[in-house]
């Protein structure tokens, strides 16, 4: 049960209440000035680097897991948990890439994610067109040494979300709301 | 800014990614943080939420058993837990406004959206840590107030009844601010 020690103070209205709670984490608000050259920022950069090493490896698996979420939509159809099993791989990719030194793949991810989201009847999705994204997004991790790397990747995305709007918006005809949605422009960088 | 010692703060991840949690836990160590929890779903995440009793959360929103949404909804019942007004800081690749509307009506403190960087995630502790909110409740909601800064120019009606001259937006009637402009 909450601790009354938890309210400091209580102002009653109308319809609410506005409670003012105890500061517990007013501890850590230190009076003296960081120290020069100290950079709270700058050391958790260094350790995040320092991480990186396994960066790529956690890439693989990350793509792997993408992969073999897609393979149980082709041998078992699209269920409540192969749909979820799909959408949570492609959006980790989505999510991660960038901090994982990929920036490049999050927008084929995210492209995927769209197209299983915004489907009314994920069933009606064309097999094809999830290979598509499956394999575009393990193309472009398995190029990116290349020096035209993020130019393919820019085209081929661009072509993926063509293709994805375009059924997009003929299942969700009778759905303006959400075609105001597939038509607005992308929040993931290309 | 403001020096924050985060060796005085205990932080909870919650996160189903192993690779998130890791990245997470390194920032967290990086800024000076000792004590570090980690859980890999919702109802892990609720269990560890009572037994280490943390300062800060950071949660996915996406999980399995409950998502992120689900487990502040859970933490923000007054009376339900120790601490119902555990600052919540929501880290997602949702980034959709209908998205963080959610986020913000089921009653987090912050929003981060991916792909997460050092900065980001300084800036929003340091948020909580320095600039709490008062919380609100209503018949439909508890949490942090939604409003974080009074707009003297809004026009429109005034949704929280019975409040003082410190709560009520004034609203400049729409005509005189047609006059004004013209």
């Amino acid at each position: 049960m909450a601790s009354a020690k938890n309210t400091a103070a209580v102002r009653t209205f109308g319809d609410h209440e506005m409670i003012t709670p105890e500061n517990k984490l007013r501890k850590a608000v230190s009076k003296e000035p960081l120290p020069p050259g100290d950079d709270p920022i700058a050391r958790a950069e260094q350790a995040l680097s320092e991480l990186s090493g396994e960066f790529a490896s956690w890439m693989d698996s990350e793509c792997n897991r993408l992969d073999a979420a897609r393979h149980a939509v082709k041998s078992d159809g699209f269920d409540d948990v192969t749909k979820e099993a799909l959408f949570h791989a492609a959006h980790d990719l989505k999510g991660h890439a960038a901090t994982l030194g990929f920036p490049a793949v999050a927008s084929a991810a995210d492209s995927l994610c769209r197209l299983i989201e915004l489907t009314p009847d994920v069933k009606r999705i064309p097999p094809v067109l999830v290979d598509q994204h499956v394999d575009a997004v393990r193309a472009i991790y398995r190029e990116y040494a290349r020096s035209d790397a993020k130019e393919l990747a820019k085209l081929l995305t661009r072509r993926l979300r063509e293709v994805t709007d375009e059924f997009l918006i003929g299942e969700n005809r009778n759905r303006p709301d959400i075609l105001e949605q597939i038509m607005g422009p992308s929040l993931v960088p290309e | 800014m403001v020096r924050i010692e985060f060796n005085r703060l205990r932080f909870l991840v919650i996160d189903d990614n192993a690779h998130m949690r890791r990245i997470l836990r390194t920032l967290l160590h990086g800024f000076g943080a000792r004590e570090v929890y980690e859980a890999e779903d919702g109802a892990s995440g609720l269990e560890a939420f009572t037994h280490y009793v943390p300062d800060i959360i950071i949660v996915d929103w996406a999980m399995p058993i409950f998502d992120g949404l689900e487990l502040t909804q859970m933490i923000r019942q007054p009376g339900a837990n120790a601490n119902p007004y555990v600052s919540i800081i929501m880290l997602t690749g949702h980034s959709e406004k209908r998205r963080v509307i959610a986020a913000r009506d089921a009653g987090i403190t912050e929003f981060l959206a991916k792909p997460i960087s050092a900065k980001g995630l300084y800036e929003r502790i340091v948020n909580v840590v320095a600039n709490p909110r008062p919380f609100i409740k209503t018949a439909t909601y508890f949490g942090p107030d939604r409003r974080r800064l009074l707009n003297p120019t809004y026009i429109g009606p005034e949704r929280r009844k019975g409040g003082t001259k410190a709560d009520v937006i004034r609203q400049a009637p729409l005509l005189d601010k047609i006059r004004t402009q013209g």
